[in-house]
């Protein structure tokens, strides 16, 4: 018992070390791909239309749905208790600061994340990654980079986005029930606003995306042989890569309010 | 002094998944010979070709090419090795977002940068030729049977010309003429003295082009030799595995090639079907940069990544 214990620690410590190696691999010839004078232009291209543009709509109606209840619950609410103004405070908090990133995280992993792990997943069993391995392409470089660069791009521009849908178009969904002064809304928003507030997003947004694309990558090469193990990757990538951004966010936010 | 193997195994040790693949192999393969790796299912014959052209890493020991570790090769090495050598998979292995054009087209791109448009797509076309495919090279992987699949896997494995080649039961799943086909090739190959690695399970393959015979089981090597010691091999347990090789008359050699694909694998031989005669400057060891090949191969409507990027 206790021996297979100790086995399966080490086993567990071993694939944590693989992935550390494997995210510093990826991240190295993320910084070459940019480094060259003609990077694979359209692969990230692509890369970022599918994860970033595609998921604009999910992503636009669930920051518009969140921003329009806050502003709605705030404003009934929180004047009964003369504080009006918190929920300027609250929608930031929650739009830019935490749920933003952590919700446009989520999104990516459901799409692109299962994408990235299925896709490399089905390219190992047929073989297709041992030939770029024997004519010399480096799968790391060639497959790995464009799609980690992609995903991370994608991941702060949807944050951009989460912004903009959650604290102006939720203003204008609110509008049509509880009509508020667009000057005052725009001059007490920005008056909560701190700009560390949307670097600590974006700064979160870049770590989600690192976590996802690299997670999902790996899950993705280490499919061994049989095609049953192509969905298993994609089902562990969803939720080593929800796990992993969620312990993220609890380091940030300890550190954000403890630090 | 001996000659240096082109290909080395020392002790090599695979592991797959849970399954040691491959138990302490060392074994040499000389250079300009036609090798045969011989054995039952599961006993480790692709695993020992794909480890021996470093495609799979060894859990222990180590490979070398003409001596030199592959482990420990340069980057320019490494890349000059990948240039000599061609690997044919035995379910081809194309890649399926990209044209057959291209699957044709990248080995010449990653290797030969100096090389135009013009002589790339004369390379690929030569290569297709080479196993008789004259179809549409726009087409995709998927719009072709599994038979023409591996032929234009094997075609990719040749449009460099390599000195090197590996093949992985290359006429296993062909129709009969596709596989004389593929026999042709070898004999074409074996008269213009390439080094050949293959791994087949048709003791008549072996005994028509084999020079060194290597039976495997259960992950080890059972028995190696040249053919003619092959051929007198008693012992059952690798009877079992190389089947029933004949004895070979000494003046039989020359005659192969003729006696499988005619006068069609002669002039093949004698031809170099994939050097552009403006392209053979070349600076060994000197890749592309690999952005331009992702340049090159990604385009949506022919090229790397399609619908599947995500």
């Amino acid at each position: 018992m206790l021996a297979r214990i100790g086995r399966a620690a080490l086993r567990s410590l071993d694939e944590f070390l693989y992935s550390l190696g494997f995210f510093a691999r990826v991240l190295l010839e993320s910084v070459r791909l940019v480094g060259r004078k003609r990077v694979g232009r359209r692969v990230l291209v692509h890369q970022i239309l599918f994860t970033g543009v595609e998921a604009l709509r999910i992503t636009a109606v669930m920051a518009v749905a969140i921003g329009a209840a806050i502003i709605g619950i705030g404003n009934s609410l929180l004047s009964e208790f003369g504080q009006s103004r918190l929920m300027y405070t609250i929608l930031i908090i929650v739009i830019a600061k935490e749920l933003g990133p952590l919700l446009t995280a989520f999104i990516i992993i459901a799409r692109s994340g299962t994408a990235i792990a299925t896709e490399l997943g089905g390219m190992v069993v047929g073989h297709e990654i041992e030939a770029y391995v024997a004519v010399g392409v480096d799968p790391i470089a060639f497959l790995a980079a464009p799609r980690f660069l992609g995903v991370v791009v994608s991941m702060a521009t949807l944050y951009v986005y989460f912004n903009v849908f959650g604290l102006l178009g939720s203003f204008a969904v609110v509008q049509l029930v509880m009509p508020i002064g667009f000057d005052a809304y725009i001059r007490s928003l920005f008056s909560a606003l701190a700009p560390g507030d949307l670097l600590l997003g974006l700064l979160k947004s870049l770590v989600y995306g690192a976590i996802i694309s690299s997670v999902s990558l790996n899950r993705g090469f280490s499919v061994e042989s049989a095609s049953t193990e192509v969905p298993v990757a994609g089902i562990r990538a969803v939720s080593s890569s929800f796990m992993l951004c969620i312990l993220a966010e609890f380091i940030m936010l300890a550190v954000q309010y403890m630090g | 002094m001996a000659a240096v193997p082109i290909i080395e195994l020392r002790d090599v040790h695979a592991v797959r998944g849970e399954y040691e693949a491959l138990r302490g192999v060392s074994l040499a393969l000389p250079e300009g010979e036609a090798s045969f790796l011989m054995g039952g299912a599961g006993s480790g014959k692709s695993v020992l070709l794909k480890t021996a052209a470093g495609i799979r890493l060894p859990s222990e020991g180590e490979v070398l090419y003409k001596g030199a570790s592959l482990a420990r090769m340069s980057a320019r090495e490494e890349a000059a090795f990948r240039r000599d050598s061609g690997f044919a998979f035995q379910d081809s292995a194309l890649w399926a977002n990209q044209s057959l054009f291209d699957n044709l087209a990248l080995p010449a791109r990653v290797h030969e940068p100096g090389w135009g448009k013009a002589e790339v797509e004369r390379a690929a076309r030569r290569a297709a030729e080479l196993v008789g495919f004259e179809d549409d090279l726009r087409a995709r992987p998927a719009e072709l049977s599994a038979g023409e699949r591996q032929l234009i896997g094997l075609a990719r494995a040749l449009v460099l010309d390599p000195p090197l080649v590996f093949m992985d039961d290359p006429a296993a799943n062909l129709d009969e003429e596709a596989a004389e086909r593929v026999l042709g090739i070898i004999a074409a190959l074996k008269e213009r003295g390439r080094s050949l690695a293959i791994v087949s399970s048709s003791s008549d393959c072996v005994s028509r082009f084999a020079d060194r015979v290597i039976a495997l089981k259960d992950g080890h090597v059972i028995a190696s030799g040249s053919y003619d010691e092959a051929a007198a091999w008693t012992d059952p347990a690798v009877r079992a595995v190389t089947g029933r090789l004949k004895a070979r008359q000494r003046d039989e050699g020359p005659e192969w090639a003729s006696g499988l694909a005619g006068e069609w694998a002669r002039a093949l031989a004698e031809d170099s079907f994939a050097i552009p005669e403006d392209g053979r400057d070349r600076d060994d060891g000197r890749m592309a940069d690999l952005g331009d090949i992702i340049n090159d191969v990604a385009d949506p409507d022919g090229g790397e990544r399609g619908k599947g990027e995500r």
